[in-house]
């Protein structure tokens, strides 16, 4: 990255916390593995870009049973859906000024 | 940051966007084999029984049988074929949350028609048995489509179509069922391969 951009997010600077946000825009909610293999990467990698969308508030975790199988999915909250059109917004806008 | 970057960041949030929403392992071909031996099939009735119309319960009851086979092998065919592309393409095949919603929203519409059809038939109402499977199949593939290749549901408005005109006629059953899962299919599979697997 060169120049530094009016509305880009530095959030989402990162192509795995781009992956993460771009899913769950498009789902209502993602369970860890799914997400995991859909973004082809470790258990600790995952868990620790989402703990930081998750301090954003970006993202809500949801942790529950199944039979006794733990099972964590994660869901967009509106504040994140907000970010997120927000820095597609920016980078669309920043193409059109450079056309 | 370049324009060109800015650009790929754009594609690539919209492919992980459709990637983990919609099932993209229907394949074309099987498409296309499903339109072949559904032409066939309805050919092989038409000259045993040398009519369009299926206007007799025997008739009824043996275009019932062979058609609830043909629908049973169609989709053995198209699910094996999607397991061998989605393993070939490296896409996601397990019944996961947009697996599960594809096959929701496929199976209720065309089992409510299933089940109007049935009814029909057990009452010896059979004048419109063939414009409701293409109307129910149709409703299904549009409402399906959402969850995987769009494009389906331009198949979904033509079986539609098809099915309403069928409505208003008498005795063409065999004829629409040979255009409806037949011609259409074939026209589609080879549309659909041409457009989405060539390049693959």
């Amino acid at each position: 990255m060169i120049a530094h951009l009016d509305g880009l997010n530095k959030a989402f600077e990162s192509k795995i916390r781009l992956g993460i946000m771009s899913i769950l825009m498009a789902n209502e909610s993602v369970d860890f593995t799914t997400l995991k293999s859909l973004l082809e990467l470790t258990d600790g990698n995952l868990a620790s870009h989402a703990r930081s969308l998750e301090e954003l508030d970006y993202i809500r975790c949801e942790k529950k049973f199944i039979g006794r199988k733990p099972n964590t999915s994660y869901s967009i909250t509106d504040l994140g859906r907000a970010a997120f059109s927000a820095h597609i917004q920016a980078l669309a806008s920043f193409i059109n000024t450079q056309q | 940051m370049e324009n060109k970057e800015a650009l790929n960041t754009l594609n690539d949030i919209k492919e992980m966007m459709e990637r983990s929403s919609k099932f993209k392992a229907i394949s074309g071909l099987s498409i296309l084999i499903v339109g072949i031996l559904a032409s066939l099939v309805s050919a092989y009735i038409y000259f045993f029984l040398g009519d369009y119309s299926i206007n007799t319960p025997t008739k009824w009851r043996i275009t019932t049988y062979i058609t609830v086979s043909l629908l049973v092998v169609a989709f053995f065919i198209v699910f094996i074929m999607a397991y061998i592309k989605a393993k070939r393409h490296n896409l996601r095949f397990t019944l996961d949350a947009t697996m599960r919603r594809l096959l929701l929203n496929f199976f209720i519409p065309l089992g409510a028609g299933g089940l109007l059809c049935i009814a029909l038939l057990m009452q010896h109402r059979y004048g419109l048995v063939s414009s409701i499977t293409l109307i129910f199949y149709g409703l299904a593939l549009i409402n399906s489509s959402h969850f995987s290749f769009p494009a389906l549901r331009y198949l979904g408005y033509a079986e539609l179509v098809l099915g309403l005109i069928d409505c208003f006629l008498v005795d063409y059953a065999l004829l629409t069922w040979f255009l409806g899962f037949g011609v259409l299919h074939i026209v589609f599979g080879i549309i659909f391969i041409l457009k989405y697997e060539r390049s693959k």
